[in-house]
C-alpha cells in the first residue's frame, strides 16, 4: 500500500518548533516520492536534485505557512511543483502543466492498488508514462506515488477539481490504450 | 506484481545516497541556524550586559572622584540651607498679657469716639425669611 500522509503521524509541529531531527523525519519521509515526480517531469537529474532541494528549503522556511500538519505532504509537493514551474519558465517554456482538457464523463476513481505490473513490465510501463502529456503525467504521478485525493492534486497543481479530475480519467485511459497496444504487439 | 508506487520508486533507488547528503546537509544547516539563533540570544544578553559595566566603568568609576567631590557639595549646601532657614517668622501663639489688653481696648475707646460710635443708632428691622411655595414665584415677578 502507498503511504499517505493524512493517515501518518508526522512530527510536523515539532519541526515548525525548530527541532532538527523532526525535520531530518519529514525530509526521510518525503526525499525519494518527491524526487521521482520532479525527476518524472524536468527529465534531468541534477536538475531534478537542485528542484528538490529547494524545495525542502523552501519548506523548512514557510512550515510558519502551513495551517494543517496533516497536509505537509500535499504543501511540499505543492511547493516542488511550483519550482518546476518556475525551471520551465526560465528556461523560457511555455505553461506545460496548464494544458486544458475537457471534462470526463463521471466515472468511478480506480485506485492505484488497480494498476498491477509485472516484473518484465515495468520499463515498459515507465515508457508509456513518459509519452504522457505533462498536466496528465502530473496528475497521474500524484495519484502513484502519493495516492493524493482528487482535492489534494488540485490544490499541488493549482488547478480546479474538475479539471484534475479530467486529467487523471484521460491519463489513465491513454495509459492503458498505450499498454493493451503494447501487449498485443508483444502477443 | 507491482504497484506503480513500487516501480517508480523503485527506478529511481539510485538516488537515495544523494538524497541523504542533501537531507543530511539541510539538517546540519538547521541545526547550526538553531544554535546560531540561541547564541544570539546569549550574544544579546552579554552585550548588554558589557554595555552596562562599560557604562559604570567609563562614566561612573573613572570619575569617581568627581562623582565623591559633587555628592559632597550637595550634602554641603543641604546642610547650610538647613542650618540657615528662619524659623522666626512662623508664628507663636502667645496669650495676652493685661497691660496688652488695657492698651487694645484704650485704642477701641479712642476709635469709637473718632468715629461717633457713642451715639444710638437706629437698628434696621431684621427681616425674617419665610418659606413660600415655588409657584408664587411667577406671580411676584410680575408685579414687580
Amino acid at each position: 500500500m502507498p503511504a499517505m500522509a493524512e493517515s501518518e503521524h508526522l512530527p510536523v509541529q515539532q519541526a515548525r518548533e525548530g527541532d532538527s531531527s523532526a525535520w531530518d523525519t519529514l525530509f526521510r519521509r518525503y526525499q525519494l516520492p518527491l524526487y521521482v515526480y520532479v525527476f518524472e517531469l524536468v527529465r534531468h537529474e541534477q536538475t531534478s536534485l537542485d528542484l528538490v532541494q529547494e524545495s525542502l528549503i523552501a519548506a523548512a522556511k514557510h512550515i510558519g505557512r502551513l495551517r494543517e500538519d496533516e497536509k505537509f505532504g500535499g504543501w511540499l509537493f505543492g511547493i516542488a511543483h511550483q519550482k518546476c514551474i518556475l525551471h520551465w519558465r526560465k528556461k523560457g517554456g511555455k505553461e506545460l502543466l496548464l494544458e486544458e482538457i475537457p471534462d470526463s464523463p463521471d466515472e468511478s476513481q480506480d485506485s492505484p492498488d488497480d494498476w498491477l505490473i509485472r516484473r518484465e513490465q515495468e520499463a515498459e510501463f515507465m515508457n508509456l508514462l513518459q509519452q504522457l502529456p505533462l498536466p496528465q503525467r502530473s496528475v497521474l504521478l500524484l495519484h502513484f506515488v502519493e495516492d493524493f485525493s482528487l482535492e489534494e492534486i488540485a490544490r499541488i497543481t493549482e488547478t480546479q477539481t474538475g479539471t484534475v479530475k479530467s486529467r487523471l480519467h484521460y491519463a489513465k485511459k491513454s495509459l492503458r490504450k498505450l499498454w493493451e497496444a503494447k501487449n498485443e504487439n508483444a502477443a | 506484481m507491482k504497484m506503480p508506487r513500487e516501480i517508480l520508486l523503485g527506478r529511481h533507488q539510485a538516488a537515495v545516497p544523494k538524497l541523504d547528503a542533501l537531507r543530511q546537509e539541510m539538517v546540519t544547516e538547521l541545526n547550526s541556524k538553531g544554535t546560531k539563533v540561541e547564541s544570539e540570544k546569549i550574544n544579546l544578553a552579554s552585550w548588554c550586559l558589557g554595555a552596562l559595566d562599560k557604562i559604570w566603568v567609563e562614566l561612573v568609576w573613572s570619575s569617581r572622584h568627581i562623582w565623591a567631590g559633587l555628592a559632597a557639595v550637595w550634602v554641603l549646601l543641604l546642610v547650610v540651607n538647613l542650618s540657615l532657614r528662619d524659623y522666626t517668622e512662623m508664628p507663636i501663639a502667645k496669650a495676652p498679657t493685661p497691660a496688652e489688653m488695657m492698651t487694645f481696648q484704650q485704642q477701641q475707646e479712642l476709635l469709637a469716639e473718632l468715629i461717633g460710635q457713642d451715639e444710638p443708632s437706629v437698628a434696621e428691622p431684621q427681616k425674617t425669611y419665610v418659606p413660600r411655595p415655588s409657584s408664587w414665584r411667577p406671580f411676584e415677578i410680575m408685579n414687580t
